[in-house]
């Protein structure tokens, strides 16, 4: 495209021929009024409000569908194209009710601010107005649909960027409404953009209903820590509480869009379950006591169990992966400096012998240009769902998408297929693959390969990774117990060396990747978590743990954390029971926007946040509250005034980066069902539990037991039962040998049944 | 939800069109289906439709909701559709609706009490150069009088 030079409002500006003339008006700072015109979006062209004066066009052109020219001359500002705006502006207004004072849009409307500039003061119209009944559209979105003036931007978003077109425009002439059309109300895990992209109140959030004008809360930059993405975000406060969680635009992180995870999953903030005050136990009896007490006794009880007795060896740290990085950082060193080993975060990790040790090399935006992918093991849309848009991008522009999973899942693109693989035969699936690539490639085979057979679905996948540019496997969380998990990523590595492709590892989540890097993991000969809970420990300090949620195997943890002689320290931000039950000090820490931070994402960007507002009554940020204890135990080495001399110090620290053996044995013969427990997408941290918009939607009640006739009929079940307290679900979309759960509840309820 | 017989005459539509636009077939497979459901769509059977062309419901549903060719609710025997457009408006059609829901002793949108007979008022039926008119099922009748909508009305079996 060539560079050409057009003139506005009588000044010359470059551009690039064919580019809309709104483009340009918008790069230059010229502004237009518009309403369906959304920079992410298709040009729909059908508000009509961005109309300007072209030299030599009869009539006034919308600048959201004119491309420019060399030489072209346009008037914004003049007779003709303030004429225009304001015809438009008055059409608009006929039918858009006046009510800005209960209207939640109210000051951040874009109809309010456009009908200042251009509006009439005095209606001409007086006549009815039209009313459209509304509809409940699910419990994070209110409609106001009298106020809508069809846009049309959020059918546009359904159908482009949420792959699922819900809204939708029915009728005809005056009597179009937006509406979606069936009553389930709105599904998509990214729909709260939904809110975003309406400019005018017809699309409000639901939780924030009444609350506040935008204009009295205060706007905090912040970043999400529900998934690997990190997606930008403004957190909007009033006298120190959240409000209201809206997206910021970073096109390399999350563009313009944030997930509902990470919109609405403030609202679990002021939960009655926060944990507000320090408590010690005192034989066997709660007590709610100052910091100082609390942290001295805290100290005491570590001294006299575990360092008095030069018993360092004895006490485990461990820390939920939701975890800041400085807090990791702090927790980890505190425990070194004290001669402690035995560090962990990989708490849901059936068996730490057999882990996934897999490195993402390729970056968000360089995801949406690949022209393959292979999906092992993940439910991507609901699991990340930002990277998964990012795929969805690569679809549109052509790309092929094979997925190697246990069950059919809902994709919100066309996948070329869908290949449901028990989880016993995943990895000789793989084996297959690369066996095929080494075929092709005509490359002396291992060993291990030698008795593989390749069936049709592998030599696809193979011809369609040697074919391809640019491709990407991704290895999903559904592997993270799987039998042959490191034969599995081992495998993956192998395929992506020989076939040149990208690897992405979505078998993490949250923090992970920073609880990586700082080496939050057993330290030279140190315990990991499965061995600390299976030894005899003295004492624990606990990073925001709910066991019940984060362990795979409960009753190995709370028997590990509960004798007499077992000192545990929990930092924990939400009340639980199970939690009182073992531990000995429980210290009230910050959640999600109450602490500065640092997320490290999948593009390995560390992205360092300050907190929005200031912990509730007692609670302090983690950060702070490890830097004391530190100072009480007379460490040295601790002396941070605030979080970012931590991040400072982890950046001038080289790490080790713990090198995995390549493991590959296809001979392991692991035979009958296996179980796949997955927390569902809004149950996965202690702040998406407590969400109750959240956990009102159709995804926050996802809760079930998937597997197919054959496993039923072995495990004995049928469609009434529960298994694992979990609902059984029968369908044949299921693989062999296996059940997949998706459980928004504790997995303690299985230990009931 | 669509019989088979149905699907082929689907099936003939969708052959006429690029193998991956499927849902240029939505009008004639809402046709067919609605012939095929006492002339009337659901929702269930527009998103029956949609499946079938692997569509979104709500697409189909707004094109079932654009046309007046469609029906939403229980319809009688022979269904009017009256224009009432600008050149069938300037024509009297306001009047000549007023004298036809008299005559049958029912609302536009009603059933007569029999299901004989529905009016609908409908948008532009492209017979501008016959205004006023009206659409019997299939049929045009143009240049519409008073007297002539009764012959029509009573001549309808």
């Amino acid at each position: 495209m060539a560079d050409i030079e057009i003139e506005i409002d009588g000044k010359m500006v470059g551009a690039k021929a064919g580019e809309m003339l709104i483009t340009v008006t918008d790069r230059e700072g010229v502004s237009v009024p518009r309403f369906c015109y959304h920079k992410k979006l298709s040009v729909a062209a059908s508000c009509r409000m961005c109309l300007v004066d072209v030299e030599g066009a009869p009539k006034p052109q919308p600048a959201c569908s004119t491309p420019v020219n060399e030489g072209m001359k346009v008037y914004t500002q003049n007779g003709k194209a303030k004429a225009s705006q304001k015809a438009v502006m008055e059409f608009l207004l006929i039918n858009h009710p006046l009510d800005c004072p209960i209207c939640d849009q109210g000051g951040e409307c874009e109809l309010q601010d456009v009908a200042v500039e251009y509006g009439s003061d005095v209606s001409r119209f007086s006549e009815g107005k039209r009313i459209v009944p509304d509809s409940d559209i699910g419990a994070l979105i209110q409609t106001d649909m009298t106020r809508c003036i069809h846009c049309t931007r959020c059918v546009r978003f359904g159908l482009e960027i949420a792959g699922m077109m819900e809204m939708g425009g029915t009728g005809r002439g005056e009597h179009l409404k937006i509406e979606p059309f069936l009553k389930d109300g709105i599904q998509s895990e990214l729909s709260g953009n939904m809110i975003d992209v309406c400019p005018v109140g017809a699309l409000t959030s639901k939780p924030f209903r009444y609350e506040l004008r935008s204009w009295q809360m205060h706007s905090m930059p912040s970043v999400a820590r529900h998934d690997l993405v990190g997606s930008n975000l403004f957190v909007q406060t009033y006298k120190g509480k959240v409000k209201r969680v809206v997206s910021a635009d970073n096109d390399w992180v999350n563009e313009t869009w944030i997930s509902d995870r990470d919109r609405f999953s403030y609202e679990g903030l002021t939960h009655e379950n926060r944990l507000l005050e320090p408590q010690i136990k005192v034989q066997g009896q709660w007590k709610q006591v100052s910091w100082k007490v609390a942290l001295n006794y805290a100290i005491k009880g570590l001294n006299s169990h575990v360092l008095k007795h030069q018993k360092a060896n004895q006490l485990g740290g461990l820390a939920s992966s939701t975890a800041t990085m400085e807090e990791l950082y702090l927790l980890k060193k505190i425990l070194t400096e004290v001669g402690c080993d035995n560090i962990d975060h990989r708490l849901n990790v059936k068996n730490l012998n057999n882990t996934i040790a897999f490195d993402s090399n390729i970056k968000l935006d360089a995801l949406e240009k690949i022209d393959y992918a292979l999906i092992v093991g993940a439910n991507i849309r609901l699991e990340q769902p930002m990277i998964n848009h990012r795929l969805r991008k690569a679809t549109k522009k052509g790309a092929d998408v094979d997925a190697l999973n246990v069950m059919t899942f809902d994709f919100n693109y066309p996948l070329n297929t869908q290949n449901i693989t028990a989880p016993n035969k995943i990895a000789s699936t793989l084996a297959g693959v690369l066996k095929s690539i080494m075929t092709s490639n005509v490359q002396e085979l291992p060993d291990y390969l030698a008795n593989v057979e390749v069936d049709e679905v592998a030599n696809n996948i193979a011809s369609k990774l040697l074919n391809s540019n640019s491709s990407v496997i991704i290895l999903g969380e559904h592997i993270v117990n799987n039998e042959d998990a490191s034969t599995i990523a081992s495998l993956i590595t192998q395929i992506a060396h020989n076939a040149n492709s990208k690897t992405l590892n979505l078998s993490i989540t949250a923090n992970t990747i920073a609880a990586n890097l700082v080496g939050f993991v057993p330290q030279n000969s140190g315990m990991d978590v499965n061995t600390m809970l299976a030894f005899d420990m003295r004492g624990f300090i606990l990073l925001d743990i709910y066991p019940q949620y984060d362990f795979h195997d409960l009753d190995a943890a709370v028997k590990a954390f509960t004798p007499e002689d077992t000192f545990v320290i929990s930092l924990n931000s939400f009340k639980d029971d199970i939690v009182a039950g073992y531990s000995d000090v429980i210290l009230p820490i910050a959640s999600i926007y109450e602490t500065s931070g640092t997320q490290l994402n999948i593009n390995n960007d560390m992205q360092s946040y300050m907190a929005a507002v200031k912990a509730p009554d007692e609670v302090k940020p983690a950060w702070k509250v490890l830097k004391v204890m530190a100072d009480l135990l007379e460490l040295p080495g601790f002396h941070y005034a605030d979080s970012t001399q931590v991040v400072a110090e982890i950046s001038h620290q080289s790490y080790v980066k713990h090198i995995h053996d390549e493991c590959i044995n296809l001979t392991s013969k692991h035979n009958g069902v296996s179980t796949i427990w997955q927390s569902s997408p809004y149950s996965i941290d202690v702040v998406l539990r407590h969400s109750s918009a959240l956990q009102k939607t159709k995804i926050g009640q996802i809760n079930s037991a998937c597997m197919n006739p054959a496993s039923a009929e072995t495990l004995g079940l049928s469609a009434n039962d529960k298994y694992l307290g979990v609902p059984v679900v029968i369908t044949s979309t299921v693989a062999d040998d296996c059940v997949f759960i998706n459980a928004n509840h504790a997995t303690h309820i299985q230990e009931q049944v | 939800m669509i019989s088979i017989d149905a699907k082929k005459q689907i099936d003939a539509w969708i052959a006429k069109y690029p193998k991956d636009r499927k849902s240029s077939a939505v009008m004639q497979a809402l046709k067919i289906v609605q012939a095929e459901n006492e002339n009337n769509l659901s929702a269930d059977t527009i998103q029956a439709v949609a499946d079938y062309l692997d569509m979104p419901g709500i697409a189909a549903q707004e094109v079932a909701t654009f046309y007046e060719n469609y029906n939403h609710k229980k319809v009688g025997k022979h269904v009017i559709r009256f224009c009432h457009n600008i050149s069938c408006m300037l024509n009297g059609a306001d009047d000549l609706i007023a004298h036809l829901e008299n005559k049958l002793g029912v609302q536009t949108g009603k059933v007569t009490p029999n299901g004989f007979i529905s009016v609908k008022k409908v948008e532009c039926l492209g017979a501008c150069v016959g205004a006023p008119m009206f659409q019997i099922n299939d049929d045009y009748f143009e240049n519409l009088t008073a007297d002539k909508i009764d012959q029509i009305v009573d001549n309808l079996k």
